[in-house]
């Protein structure tokens, strides 16, 4: 879609993201000898989730509200996009930051609409402009254009959450904050909402910072990831891979856990991998019109069995996982649409994951 | 206008014609109604303005002390005690120990009648700004809504159900309460009940009224309600 008056349509992005550092940020309660979070120094270039995780009481709720100052810095700063979060006025900053929490926060006596056009009432924005952009939101979003005149009581969980993103993303803040944001979804949507934030993020690409306890969201959200020990204590900040290879001590060893190679299956999505093609198959794969999977098909016995379809934007481990449970060797990968992009097997990711592993670990085929 | 209507209205013969027997015997005789609706028609109005003024003021004291307590957690305490003493205190007692202050008339009577709100709507709305879920309140302020605008656009808006619950229990209360008015000298449809407390068909229509008119203020409360939370019945 063109937009032929760009004041009116904010596109999916329009701000640059900002980096944001941590300069020794530190929290202190009145009365606690430790301090919750102890001076954490890290640095997030702009455009990179920055996943926050650690087991709870670790503080990283804490350092992640510290950025829009629902918690204050008791000593160091907090910089984004070169500025000290502490000279600016709190409320005025946290319009410039999204904001996601787990229970998602939607406010109940308000439309879909009204909830995402929430910032944008805060900032005067005329309604023609609000509504053009909540229209965008939900598109952006995957949701239905008519969701925008429901109450959030109406909607799924799954649906609530993709509501909260929209809200967090109104204005186009160059950074986000997340808090568990797929905490309270069931595994399979979760994932299903992991994946599409991921897309989202490609094309928005804002600075995030991401908590969560779980690592395998860790890994499979984070362009960095700081694992953080109780007291708010910074063990290891760097890439998945480096984590997952290289784990700085102990605590990050157990936190990552034993199954560190398997985990490595995490960094990689199905398209990253070099598919095959249909005739690597001996079977035959039966299309609709649309090139949509439909069953295989013995060339000898002419008998049919059903396919298992798999997201080409899938986890490497999720699609392996779903191998195994549906006992076959071959899948079927498709794209948003549901249109074949090639072949997964067993054997493909096998080798994927061969070469590496051999090396860091004395495991052999 | 009340006021006005008050003076014309002379005491003597108030309920002299009773001619039939069903009216002579103190029976309970429709008719005999329908054909002086008019002695009645002055203390309805007295008493609609008792209860609308009296509920009205009420209200905009208690709104301001449970916003006030809603943030300043420590005043919850004294002023449930305090409202709650002046709704303990008999009408009719706190009626007489404010004739020599504040005299006969509409002011004493609706003092003490707005006393007797307080209670009741300070605890609603105080209980429906604390039944905010934490969550909203949290995603607000995270979003960069000042105070004022969270208690304006969140708070209160969602606490409206159990504010308007608030007032439909205030409103039926003083209702009864108003009809005892009359001993501050206020009027109300207390006053004919009354003045001929021994004839049943006066004291039937006095207290229908009454009846009527709690019923009809608590639909009017009930349907703006409905008009101002739509997302309640959003399943």
């Amino acid at each position: 879609m063109t937009a032929p008056d760009t004041a009116q349509s904010e596109g999916p992005s329009a701000t640059p993201a900002e980096p944001l550092e941590f300069r020794a940020a530190t929290k202190r309660y009145g009365g606690a000898t430790e301090p919750a979070v102890d001076a954490l120094s890290l640095e997030v270039p702009a455009g990179d989730i920055c996943v926050l995780v650690g087991p709870s009481g670790c503080g990283k709720t804490t350092a992640m509200r510290m950025v829009n100052r629902m918690i204050d810095i008791t000593e160091g700063d907090i910089l984004l996009g070169g500025r000290s979060v502490r000279d600016r006025e709190p409320a005025a900053l946290r319009r410039d930051i999204g904001y996601v929490i787990q229970q998602v926060g939607l406010f109940p006596h308000r439309t879909i609409a009204q909830n995402i056009a929430t910032v944008p009432e805060l900032l005067g924005w005329d309604r023609s402009r609000r509504e053009e952009r909540v229209r965008e939101l939900l598109d952006l979003t995957g949701l239905e254009q008519e969701m925008g005149s429901r109450y959030p009581a109406q909607l799924s969980g799954g649906q609530r959450q993709r509501v909260g993103v929209a809200r967090a993303l109104a204005v186009d803040p160059p950074v986000m904050l997340m808090d568990e944001p797929f905490g309270a979804i069931d595994p399979i949507n979760r994932e299903r909402l992991q994946n599409e934030f991921l897309r989202l993020q490609e094309r928005v690409r804002k600075t995030i910072v991401f908590v969560t306890h779980d690592i395998d969201e860790a890994i499979k959200m984070g362009d960095r990831i700081a694992i953080l020990q109780r007291g708010g204590k910074l063990q290891q900040y760097g890439a998945p891979e480096e984590l997952l290879m290289h784990p700085a001590n102990d605590f990050v060893r157990d936190f990552v856990g034993a199954d560190r190679a398997l985990k490595r299956l995490a960094l990689m999505r199905v398209r990253d991998v070099n598919l095959w093609t249909p005739d690597e198959v001996p079977f035959e794969l039966e299309l609709d019109a649309d090139r949509r999977p439909q069953a295989w098909r013995d060339p000898q016995g002419g008998q049919s069995t059903p396919v298992l379809t798999v997201d080409r934007d899938d986890i490497l481990r999720d699609a392996l996982s779903d191998l195994l449970l549906s006992e076959t060797q071959y899948g079927a990968v498709v794209d948003e649409s549901g249109r074949l992009t090639g072949i997964l097997s067993v054997e493909l990711i096998h080798d994927f994951l061969a070469p590496e592993a051999v090396g860091s670990t004395n495991e052999s085929p | 206008m009340i006021a006005a209507a008050l003076l014309a209205q002379s005491d003597n013969g108030f309920f002299r014609e009773r001619t039939d027997s069903c009216v002579t015997d103190n029976g309970f005789c429709p008719g005999w109604f329908f054909g002086h609706i008019d002695r009645y028609t002055t203390p309805f109005l007295q008493h609609v303005f008792l209860v609308v003024v009296s509920v009205g003021i009420g209200f905009a004291i208690a709104f301001v002390l449970a916003v006030t307590a809603h943030r300043r957690r420590w005043l919850v305490g004294p002023v449930t005690n305090i409202t709650g003493i002046l709704y303990t205190l008999p009408s009719v007692a706190l009626f007489f120990l404010l004739l020599p202050i504040t005299g006969r008339g509409n002011v004493t009577a609706i003092i003490a009648l707005t006393g007797y709100t307080l209670l009741i709507l300070f605890r609603n709305t105080l209980a429906g700004l604390d039944s905010v879920p934490e969550d909203a309140r949290d995603a607000g302020r995270g979003m960069g809504l000042t105070e004022r605008q969270l208690l304006w656009r969140v708070e209160l808006p969602l606490a409206l159900p159990a504010i308007m619950a608030g007032l439909r229990i205030a409103t039926t209360t003083t209702v009864g309460l108003a009809a005892l008015a009359f001993f501050a000298g206020a009027g109300g449809l207390g006053e004919p009940l009354e003045a001929q407390k021994a004839f049943k068909t006066n004291v039937v229509f006095a207290g229908g009224l009454c009846v009527l008119l709690a019923v009809v203020l608590d639909a009017i409360i009930l349907i703006v309600q409905r008009f101002m939370t739509p997302w309640t019945r959003a399943a």
